[in-house]
């Protein structure tokens, strides 16, 4: 079942100057389940990619689906509230609330989403259990290393329980350790949760656990292949 | 709401040292100008009861042309009636009937223009706190015949002293002029050294017989229940009485009705001053917090919190900031007025000079509720307005700023 469709998508920064194609007819379909790499060189379009699956950017023409809506043509306020209920976002750089410990970083987006005291708490502590830092849940991002800060942004990620995950470059600023630990753990979510991840990478770590790797090369599709995976959790 | 406090309250205290530093700038602007104001409200208020207390009273009336003139035969008609009038009205707490013009004061040393007052001792001291201002010898209620009370700054630049005799010399009311000595049984000092320099007092009683065969009398001094009754008080006498010309003290002294109104928008310009301080510590600081929180808002944005609740953090955290500041130093300077109010803030440095001036060198702040209020809603409605710039700057955040690296 696919839950995310891209059409005929294009994406020209300047057009009216110096036209750069960062997105060139792009056509993908993303099934529920799927663990999918997006790889490229630097420039290949594959950061814009995803911020148009994601709807943080618009394309100059072509359409995103989510889940059977078109979100390309939503108004701004009605797709904030859409990201808040369908699309769980890993960053690079953590970007966690340095103002909040991990658990209320977690608990942050269900607040968003109005739900209940008892069951944000209660799923706040599943999901930093799930992604090791049960003992952790009251530090500060700046008390935590990074991995330790990733898996708290995987587990807010998770929180608002999206229809995907979109995650750019999420073991870019990680050791080899942190960075295989934060893949073990999603590569488990996805296995057992049927959680889909999307990933935009150069890391070869990230490749080599995917079920489908996305080629880019100057804006197009230049490969998408499916491979079978050998399980490698140890979690 | 509370996440969104909470937030709000933590971004503060996230850089300690610039919250810190504007929240000192706060407390002490707002304390200062506060007292300032405090101080300027009370140096006006000060200056206006002396006036109306020691001498202008809130209501007077005269012959319509004595003020302009001066003449002793310009004297209120119908004296007797509006006296009876005043005693059966409620709104007058107390009124004095003086006689007054214009005339030379002769002494060894030197003679000199003088306004020569007579009064009721007795009626002035009810009305009038006149007597306060007496720095030596005695009142007009002595027991000596002829005697006549001057300034301190006459009595400087005559050389004279308690038991020196003058020679007063004026028009009586048919135009022929009059002289007679009076002997010096009291010295005053009011606020004004040149009211000191060129105003004697003397009984009226002895005045009106070197005037006038028959009782004459120039001006009539009253105090009412309140201030704000002047106005209707004067235009019912101005009604009922065709000769006469009464005034409010606001009338009588433009000058002083001026200082008012100098007082009012020197209190708008300090004020204004603060706010403006005000609102670019605010902007200065809560744009500094943006620009370094750019990619956080982005990400915010990016995972769903609305714009509405973002623009609403913001604000929290601007008017958080602000009030906390603007509190503690209203407490302050409420503090500090409170005292102040009490013992005075005695600027004795300067006394020679503001008596010259014809102010008080004590100053006791003043500061009512409804001033506070308002300060208190000027204050939150600059804080709203400066901190719209950047709460919309915030909402207008990009949230791919949230995936750039650097």
């Amino acid at each position: 079942m696919a839950i995310l469709q891209t059409k005929n998508l294009s994406k020209v920064y300047n057009p009216d100057t110096v036209p750069v194609h960062a997105l060139r007819d792009v056509s993908i379909t993303i099934d529920k389940g799927e663990f999918t790499s997006i790889v490229g060189p630097s420039g290949s379009g594959k950061t814009t990619l995803l911020n148009m699956l994601g709807g943080l950017d618009k394309p100059t023409s072509g359409s995103v689906w989510v889940n059977g809506e078109e979100i390309t043509s939503m108004k701004e306020s009605k797709l904030i509230d859409f990201r808040l209920h369908n699309i769980g976002f890993v960053f690079q750089h953590y970007n966690l609330i340095p103002v909040f410990t991990a658990h209320e970083n977690v608990s942050f987006i269900m607040l968003l989403q109005n739900r209940s005291k008892k069951e944000i708490r209660e799923r706040a502590d599943d999901l930093l259990e799930q992604v090791g830092l049960g003992d952790r849940k009251n530090a500060r991002p700046v008390q935590m290393s990074g991995g330790q800060q990733q898996r708290v942004a995987v587990a807010r990620a998770l929180a608002s329980e999206p229809k995907f995950i979109l995650a750019d470059e999420p073991t870019a600023n990680l050791d080899s350790t942190s960075a295989m630990n934060l893949l073990d753990i999603m590569n488990k979510m996805n296995r057992e949760q049927n959680v889909t991840f999307v990933f935009s990478t150069h890391d070869q770590r990230v490749i080599d656990r995917a079920r489908r790797v996305i080629t880019m090369v100057d804006g197009a599709i230049h490969k998408d292949e499916y491979r079978d995976v050998e399980e490698t959790a140890e979690n | 709401m509370k996440t969104l406090l909470t937030i709000a309250w933590r971004n503060i205290w996230r850089n300690p040292a610039r919250s810190g530093v504007l929240l000192a700038a706060i407390v002490a602007g707002l304390w200062a100008g506060v007292v300032t104001v405090g101080i300027i409200n009370g140096l006006m208020q000060q200056r206006i009861d002396y006036m109306i207390e020691s001498e202008i009273t809130h209501a007077q009336i005269h012959h319509p042309e004595f003020l302009a003139e001066g003449y002793s035969w310009l004297y209120i008609p119908d004296h007797d009636e509006i006296i009876s009038r005043l005693e059966n009205d409620s709104r007058v707490l107390s009124f004095t009937s003086r006689t007054i013009t214009d005339g030379m004061l002769q002494s060894p040393v030197k003679t000199s223009g003088v306004r020569i007052r007579g009064i009721d001792a007795d009626k002035e001291r009810e009305t009038t706190t006149f007597h306060e201002n007496l720095i030596e010898g005695e009142y007009l209620d002595s027991g000596m015949s002829s005697a006549i009370l001057i300034g301190q700054e006459m009595a400087r630049e005559h050389s004279m002293e308690i038991g020196n005799r003058v020679v007063l010399t004026f028009e009586d009311v048919n135009n022929e002029l009059i002289s007679a000595s009076f002997n010096i049984v009291g010295i005053f000092r009011s606020a004004s050294t040149d009211y000191d320099r060129t105003n004697v007092f003397i009984r009226s009683e002895e005045f009106i017989k070197l005037l006038s065969h028959k009782p004459v009398y120039h001006e009539i001094g009253m105090m009412l229940v309140h201030e704000d009754l002047a106005g209707e008080k004067v235009a019912d006498l101005n009604d009922h009485f065709a000769g006469i010309k009464a005034q409010t003290w606001r009338q009588l002294s433009p000058e002083l009705s001026m200082l008012v109104e100098l007082g009012g928008v020197m209190v708008i310009i300090i004020t204004m001053i603060i706010m403006a301080a005000l609102a670019f510590g605010i902007l200065n600081t809560m744009l500094m917090a943006l620009f370094e929180r750019m990619r956080e808002i982005g990400m915010l944005i990016s995972i769903g919190m609305s714009k509405l609740r973002v623009f609403t953090t913001i604000m929290f955290e601007s008017v958080i900031l602000t009030l906390t500041g603007a509190a503690a130093g209203f407490l302050l300077a409420w503090i500090t007025i409170g005292y102040l109010s009490g013992s005075g803030l005695n600027l004795e440095m300067f006394a020679e000079g503001a008596a010259q001036l014809g102010w008080d060198h004590i100053i006791y702040p003043v500061l009512t509720p409804g001033e506070y209020v308002i300060i208190i809603i000027v204050v939150v409605l600059i804080t709203l307005i400066s901190s719209l710039y950047p709460a919309i700057k915030g909402i207008r955040i990009n949230p791919l700023e949230a995936a750039k690296s650097s």
